[in-house]
């Protein structure tokens, strides 16, 4: 029978029916259309569903939908900002730390997390906290690189060594926003 | 892999009483959910379709990490594995349960999982249990007649198999203090694979006085038995005896050949008795320390 839930996105209100069985990711995506979440491995060893709930990367592939009701869940689109990017998206962008895309999301978060907890991280700090994000292109030096530049932008000990925008990889831009969405 | 969940009846009680009640009415029907990490998977894997969620996420009255005035530490059953890990009380007087949270699963795994999910499912390849058992943790169980207070090491039966009934709930986990004089750590090593499974896990409490006598030992093995175990033998070949280097070789190679591993057996027990070795070397050498500082 469906309870009808309220939850939080990147700060906008949804209240929806849900059904006790559906998972975070379900209703990200299929109700919601947050699609900038990704469903890979089902089982919890890739992380590419991680998304924020009250600033903390879980697995919306194995969260009850009703067990976060009322909580802030924050996604990729959450960081998109309308037309700019997040630091992150921005030297993830530069860095070329992007392959296929489809672990993106997940990381960026995970890293956004890390930042918003501890803004000057060591790479060993960033390596540990990114472990739960599987990147099937194995592009993880770049993907360290990009957090740590990312760290520096946010400090205001670096400036963003990105092109403006329109001129990067539309590519990399649909990546680092969520908006590659082929199952691998 | 069944990537989505089969339909069943969600119920989210309001305390302990309630979900006891709950667990009364739905017996074998129904399944606790706490982080969801072990449950959702069984349930995606077909596993388990229970007709019952008792959900007791959001029970306040379960989420608690309190050190006593006796020194012990009492942790509800819904504290994260990521909670106890950061907590500054558990890593100034338990870090080896700080050790062992940090290296369950991934940090996702561990912002959701709980230690009272960990310790109810009852895995042979968990990290968490040896740290408890060495620890000599204690649970309390509640069920419909009240509630009962038993030792971590009579909790497991057989892997994955626990005394807990299916009308009852673990409410806390007691862990009392380490002697003064005393230490404790946990060594591991792992697979090699997406999350790194623990191939062999050592808890190791040890209390040494000035002397280099040996007034206590627990050492407590995963993953080279069906649970989390203690090696009895290994111990006392230390407990009461001066420590010395061959000592430790010796009972180090006992907690080996009392090791019962399943499956790279030779592997596991010439592990066990490095890691074994290392925690006593270590956790000897911690204990003199800390007591020539206390007289000095």
């Amino acid at each position: 029978m469906k309870m009808l839930a309220r939850f939080s996105v990147n700060g906008e209100p949804h209240e929806i029916a849900v059904e006790p069985h559906w998972l975070l990711v379900e209703i990200l995506r299929d109700r919601l259309g947050f699609t900038g979440t990704k469903h890979s491995c089902g089982v919890g060893n890739c992380g590419a569903c991680t998304v924020l709930v009250d600033g903390v990367p879980v697995l919306a592939c194995m969260t009850l939908a009703l067990a976060v009701r009322d909580k802030d869940i924050t996604t990729i689109e959450g960081l998109n900002g309308g037309d700019g990017l997040h630091p992150l998206q921005e030297a993830f962008v530069s860095h070329g730390a992007i392959q296929c895309g489809y672990c993106t999301p997940g990381v960026i978060l995970t890293a956004k997390a890390l930042l918003d907890r501890d803004p000057d991280p060591s790479e060993d700090d960033v390596r540990h906290a990114l472990s739960g994000n599987i990147c099937r292109c194995t592009g993880y030096v770049k993907i360290v690189e990009a957090v740590l530049a990312a760290a520096a932008v946010m400090r205001g000990e670096a400036v963003p060594a990105i092109a403006p925008a329109e001129r990067s990889s539309p590519v990399a831009l649909a990546a680092v926003r969520g908006e590659v969405d082929t199952h691998v | 892999m069944f990537r989505l969940l089969r339909p069943f009846e969600f119920h989210e009680p309001a305390s302990v009483t309630e979900a006891v009640a709950l667990l009364s009415t739905y017996g074998d029907g129904a399944r606790v959910l706490a982080g969801g990490t072990d449950l959702v998977v069984s349930m995606k894997k077909r596993e388990l379709a229970p007709e019952h969620v008792i959900a007791i996420s959001r029970l306040a009255e379960l989420d608690f990490m309190e050190l006593e005035s006796d020194g012990s530490l009492r942790l509800g059953p819904l504290v994260t594995h990521a909670a106890i890990a950061q907590s500054p009380i558990v890593r100034t007087h338990f870090p080896m349960l700080a050790t062992a949270c940090n290296e369950v699963g991934t940090p996702q795994i561990r912002n959701m999982g709980t230690i009272g999910g960990n310790v109810c499912k009852a895995g042979p390849s968990q990290d968490t249990p040896p740290v408890l058992v060495a620890l000599e943790a204690q649970l309390t169980l509640v069920g419909p007649a009240g509630e009962r207070i038993i030792p971590l090491d009579q909790f497991c039966t057989g892997p994955f198999c626990t005394v807990l009934f299916a009308d009852e709930l673990l409410t806390q986990i007691r862990v009392p203090p380490i002697p003064t004089g005393g230490a404790g750590c946990y060594k591991w090593c792992t697979k090699v694979t997406a999350t790194d499974e623990t191939l062999v896990g050592a808890a190791v409490v040890l209390v040494v006085d000035q002397d280099h006598v040996c007034r206590d030992v627990k050492i407590a093995l995963s993953s080279v038995a069906p649970i989390a175990t203690r090696v009895r033998g290994a111990e006392d070949i230390l407990r009461g005896r001066q420590l010395t280097p061959e000592l430790i070789e010796e009972s180090a190679r006992m907690a080996a050949a009392e090791a019962r591993p399943r499956s790279r057996a030779e592997y596991r027990r010439r592990m066990v008795r490095v890691l074994v070795g290392d925690a006593v070397n270590q956790l000897w050498r911690q204990c003199v320390g800390s007591a020539g500082g206390a007289t000095a």
